[in-house]
């Protein structure tokens, strides 16, 4: 039966195994967002032409563009860990849906900032109440929601599965976040870059974006790992993994 | 020991939380005072204006229609949790789901229902034109029981921690943004006279989609949120 899942993948559920292989994967990944980060951010705000409408002030999109995708990103991955956590009661699971949570409000909170930084010198105003900035709004105040439902438990387990319950039915709203433009007649532009068809960008403006948006999927990988990690620790600390782990580092 | 037949046990239990509510009279009457004290502040914040009050009107009876409703969402569950039936309730052999749908009923006539019924009186209040006052009840008599479904699976939630108030205020708020958003349209489309059926037509397919999956939802909540 399901063969073709390797042994490794199953191994990696059990925390001292994800916790060996989110201490290799982290350096990696931290330095592919700054590397990343780095080109993605040169060519986008030096190499990339100035927009012929919007002047310099269009650069802001390699910042808010990448961060609202990581925004939903974040969440389908706290929904889905979330789904796996309390149908199969996975630790690691669980730590993974709760540890992401502050990182997608984050991204969701820049997102919201350079939005609207963005909106008062082109539409006028800082805020406006239309579908896809409300429906992002809402978005934030569902991570907060969750963040704040998992603290509220004294059991952190019970907590994190209260918390990805929460989470579970909050999902509805990243399908709205994402077709609010085609929905609803908004003042936000329509999406621009389209993966499986013809981007209506010019490739100079389009790598750094790109380039942008894997340095984002690489510091939520790498921040993601150092959350869990610690959380890991603090979950299992009483196992004899996490007491071989301090003996190691207390002798040098 | 006989067991119950289904609609004897849902009988029951509504009958038993009804009791429990209208032995505790003064405990209802607060959601009310509240709705009433919230809407005679906006006069005197905002000048006795009549197109303002107006134009405002139908948005704050229904803003705080659902204020006063978590106020009293909180105290869905507690008592039961406290003295330990919602644990035997828990182990009944009666569908959970079923049993805290009734609860949920219970919960709705003893709150939201007063609340609906004075809600003409709010909206006279802020002078809103009474061509549309049976769209702001079609809208509130949809609205309320949704707000009551979603709010149970939250308080279901938060049934094991110690300070849930502003906790359920923050979770619930998102979710009801589409109700508010539909009632809300409702009302202002009325007032306007054009045809305000489209957005009472959308509370009520979500009020079929609540009943349906709010109970289940709200069962499993509380398995998650009992279980130590």
């Amino acid at each position: 039966m399901s063969k073709w899942i390797p042994l490794w993948l199953h191994k990696l559920g059990s925390p001292p195994t994800f916790y060996r292989f989110a201490g290799a994967v982290r350096p990696w990944a931290m330095g592919l967002a700054l590397l990343a980060g780095a080109i993605g951010l040169y060519g986008g705000l030096v190499l990339a032409p100035a927009d012929y409408q919007q002047g310099d002030a269009y650069r802001i999109i390699f910042i808010h563009v990448p961060s609202a995708w990581m925004s939903m990103f974040v969440y389908a991955v706290m929904g889905v860990s979330g789904f796996m956590a309390l149908v199969w009661r996975m630790k690691l699971a669980e730590v993974v849906a709760m540890e992401s949570a502050p990182i997608g409000a984050a991204f969701t909170f820049i997102t919201l900032v350079t939005g609207s930084l963005w909106g008062k010198p082109m539409w006028g105003t800082w805020w406006t109440w239309d579908a896809r900035l409300t429906s992002e709004l809402v978005l934030l105040f569902l991570y907060l929601g969750v963040i704040g439902l998992y603290h509220a438990f004294e059991d952190r387990r019970q907590g994190a599965r209260a918390a990805s319950f929460l989470a579970i039915i909050g999902v509805i709203n990243v399908p709205i976040v994402h077709y609010s433009v085609v929905w609803w007649n908004t003042l936000h532009q329509g999406s621009t870059v389209n993966v499986f068809g013809h981007s209506k960008m010019a490739w100079d403006m389009l790598w750094p974006l790109l380039v942008m948006t894997l340095a984002t999927k690489a510091y939520y990988a790498a921040s993601l790992c150092r959350r869990a990690r610690t959380d890991l620790l603090a979950l299992e600390g009483g196992k004899d993994w996490v007491r071989q782990i301090a003996e190691a580092e207390a002798t040098p | 020991m006989s067991r119950a037949s289904l609609p004897r046990a849902c009988a029951a239990m509504l009958r038993r939380d009804l009791l429990l509510a209208w032995r505790r009279r003064g405990d209802l009457a607060m959601p009310v005072l509240y709705a009433v004290i919230v809407v005679v502040l906006f006069p005197f914040a905002l000048g006795p204006d009549l197109a303002l009050l107006q134009r405002i009107a139908g948005g704050v009876v229904l803003v705080t229609v659902l204020l006063a409703m978590l106020l009293a969402l909180d105290a869905m569950f507690a008592s039961d949790i406290e003295d330990g039936s919602l644990e035997q309730l828990v182990l009944a052999p009666q569908p959970l789901a079923l049993m805290l749908g009734m609860k949920i009923l219970a919960h709705w006539l003893a709150t939201a229902l007063p609340l609906v019924v004075i809600a003409p009186l709010l909206a006279g209040m802020l002078h809103l034109p009474t061509t549309a006052i049976p769209a702001l009840l079609l809208a509130l008599l949809l609205a309320t029981p949704l707000l009551s479904l979603l709010g149970a699976v939250l308080v279901a939630l938060t049934a094991g921690t110690r300070r849930s108030g502003m906790l359920l205020a923050l979770m619930l708020l998102p979710l009801c943004v589409p109700v508010v958003i539909f009632a809300a349209g409702a009302v202002a489309a009325a007032q306007e006279g054009l045809p305000w059926f489209a957005p009472v037509a959308w509370l009520g397919a979500a009020l079929i989609l609540c009943v349906v999956l709010a109970p289940l939802a709200c069962a499993a909540a509380l398995r998650i949120a009992l279980d130590a």
